[in-house]
């Protein structure tokens, strides 16, 4: 599908906000999934990148990026007008939780931004939503302000210049020892870290859900490029077909 | 008037066009089918079945380069008895012949597996990888020694009623030995190329990019490796030749067709465009109509 560029903007350090119109079945995107859009436009880059979905609405799709190569540098530096050729939606996204659940929704760095469209349909079947997002330092935070329109959320920095000093292990700690209590927990985030939460509740009846990367391929499912290993299964799960999101009983991170 | 005819015969094998996507590349089908009928495509390509199922490599096991990829999937695959009972049987239903890949760490797994295949009923043909490495002969693959290759394809051609393709790896001094070789052993027909092997470095943890090191390059990159491979088998064997390695248009697979091929596979180009195989088949045929080709005979070979 080709898309147009409505708006691109940097909204961070290394961190763009693009928005996209088009032909594209919006209504059916769940949250947690994700789009894979071509870069440049010869025949130099074969792979198309995976680039979570952020938000959407009836007709407008954002993606939120950091540059980490030629791929994502390519994507910044597109102007407006100009359009994207991309695959999606993909995968499996999160499955949503029965309203009046108690949930907390974790996010580390540029794996927050599939937790902005999560958390916005959370809102509407949870009263009571935590939110804690991390970054390493002040000018890499990006839409803290969304965010906090949508639940209770709690900002961390490695360097302590926003929010809480530390990670958002440290945090989502003090809130339990504070008495905050989950039925549900939503992490997207470094491998560590969700590594982390995983074990940190694991002896508990919490819920959880993680999204996971991996270098892509293809993206639908074909060349097993992107492999996880799980706990029961004797051949491994792909990550851009049957996840990006597991139950965090069920993978081996 | 009559439109061009793409059919092709390959091995006893007929096709409704000379396109197939690439073994590793299409999976067992069920992805790409969701983007179009898989009985547009000549025959579908399945990934390589091995006896047992395999995790593969570690991951990151794919990687852009300039022009192409690496890849280092390590034969990932849900085993026969999963490809057999799930599989295949679905791919039997989509009204088109289906090739199976196999792969093997000694020459009786291959034999095992390309039998069972065969006597399913549920395949066309055979596509056997040999660019696996021989676990008896200390991991060299068993495509760069003539001997070994001869001996391979003789074992496997017995028990296999269907017709028999060995994919050759560009990995070789000479492939003109290796097509021979297999060839003398029974092959049906060839396919190449398979991918060269390569690496790439990332310049910020100063490894390489793949959790194996060394991957298979392929993509757009290869091409001209994988016509002049083409170019040079053509002229020394009797049986068809598949030809694959970085085509992504009508154009590059025509090439193929010059320098020999009777048919093509397609591989990394369905990740960047999920419809490339029908997109290639569409553009052959506008080749064929604005150049008064009527059929592909008309052209195979004509640059040797
Ligand atoms: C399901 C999924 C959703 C994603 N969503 C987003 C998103 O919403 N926003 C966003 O900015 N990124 C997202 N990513 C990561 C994004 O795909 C990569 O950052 C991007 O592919 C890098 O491309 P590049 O060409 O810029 O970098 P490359 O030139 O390919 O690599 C440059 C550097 O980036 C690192 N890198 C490459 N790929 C990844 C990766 N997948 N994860 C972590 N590091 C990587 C490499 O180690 C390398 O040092 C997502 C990845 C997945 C799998
Ligand atoms: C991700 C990936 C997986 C592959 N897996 C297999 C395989 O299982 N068996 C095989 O014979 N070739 C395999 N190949 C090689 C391709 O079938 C093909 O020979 C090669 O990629 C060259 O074609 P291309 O440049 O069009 O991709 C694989 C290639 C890629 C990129
Ligand atoms: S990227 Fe190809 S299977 Fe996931």
């Amino acid at each position: 599908m080709l898309l147009k560029i409505k708006e691109n903007n940097q909204i961070a350090q290394n961190v763009w906000e693009i928005t996209l119109a088009g032909q594209f079945p919006y209504e059916s995107v769940q949250p947690g999934q994700f789009i894979m859009v071509r870069i440049g436009r010869g025949s130099e880059h074969v792979l198309r990148r995976p680039i979570s979905i952020a938000a959407v609405t009836e007709e407008r799709l954002t993606i939120v990026l950091r540059v980490v190569g030629e791929g994502t540098k390519w994507l910044s530096k597109q102007s407006v007008g100009e359009q994207l050729d991309v695959l999606g939606p993909l995968g499996r996204g999160f499955p949503l939780p029965p309203s009046n659940a108690k949930v907390l929704v974790v996010g580390g760095g540029i794996g927050s931004p599939p937790l902005y469209l999560l958390s916005s349909k959370l809102q509407a079947l949870t009263p009571d939503l935590d939110l804690v997002l991390g970054f390493r330092t002040k000018s890499e935070c990006f839409w803290t302000d969304r965010f906090s329109q949508l639940g209770n959320l709690v900002i961390t920095t490695d360097d302590g210049s926003a929010g809480r000093a530390g990670n958002v292990l440290d945090a989502v700690e003090g809130m339990l020892q504070s008495g905050h209590k989950w039925d549900y927990v939503y992490a997207c985030g470094p491998q560590p870290m969700l590594r982390a939460l995983q074990q940190y509740f694991s002896e508990t009846a919490v819920q959880g859900y993680v999204s996971l990367e991996e270098r892509m391929a293809c993206g639908v499912g074909a060349c097993y490029g992107c492999v996880c290993r799980t706990k029961d299964d004797a051949f491994s799960k792909r990550i851009c077909a049957d996840g990006p999101v597991f139950d965090w009983n069920e993978v081996i991170l | 008037m009559k439109g061009p005819d793409l059919s092709v015969e390959l091995a006893g094998l007929k096709l409704r066009n000379p396109v197939m996507p690439a073994s590793g590349c299409f999976g067992f089908g069920r992805e790409y089918a969701k983007y179009y009928p898989l009985n547009q495509l000549g025959a579908v390509v399945v990934k390589a079945v091995t006896r047992l199922p395999r995790q593969g490599n570690p991951t990151p096991r794919v990687a852009e380069v300039t022009g192409g990829m690496l890849n280092a999937i390590g034969l990932a695959n849900p085993g026969l008895e999963a490809v057999l009972n799930h599989e295949l049987p679905w791919l039997a239903k989509q009204d088109v012949p289906v090739i199976v890949n196999v792969a093997g760490a000694a020459v009786e797994e291959y034999v095992e597996v390309a039998r069972s295949i065969a006597d399913s009923g549920l395949a066309a043909a055979i596509e056997l990888n040999v660019s696996c490495p021989n676990v008896k002969a200390g991991g060299i693959s068993f495509g760069v020694d003539p001997g070994v290759l001869k001996n391979l394809v003789a074992e496997v051609k017995q028990v296999c009623r269907i017709p028999l393709f060995v994919k050759l790896t560009p990995n070789v001094t000479d492939i003109r030995e290796l097509a021979l070789a297999a060839q003398a052993g029974g092959a049906d027909g060839l396919s190449l190329i398979n991918t060269l092997i390569g690496m790439k470095i990332d310049l910020n943890s100063r490894r390489p990019v793949l959790a194996n090191k060394i991957g298979g390059l392929s993509g757009p990159a290869v091409k001209p490796v994988a016509v002049r491979m083409v170019y040079e088998t053509a002229q020394v064997v009797d049986i068809p030749i598949i030809g694959m390695g970085g085509i992504a248009t009508g154009a590059d697979a025509v090439e193929f067709i010059m320098a020999g091929a009777s048919a093509v596979m397609v591989g990394t180009a369905n990740f960047t465009n999920p419809l490339a195989c029908p997109n290639i088949i569409a553009e052959i045929r506008d080749f064929m109509l604005e150049n008064g080709i009527k059929s592909l005979d008309e052209i195979r070979g004509c640059a040797l």
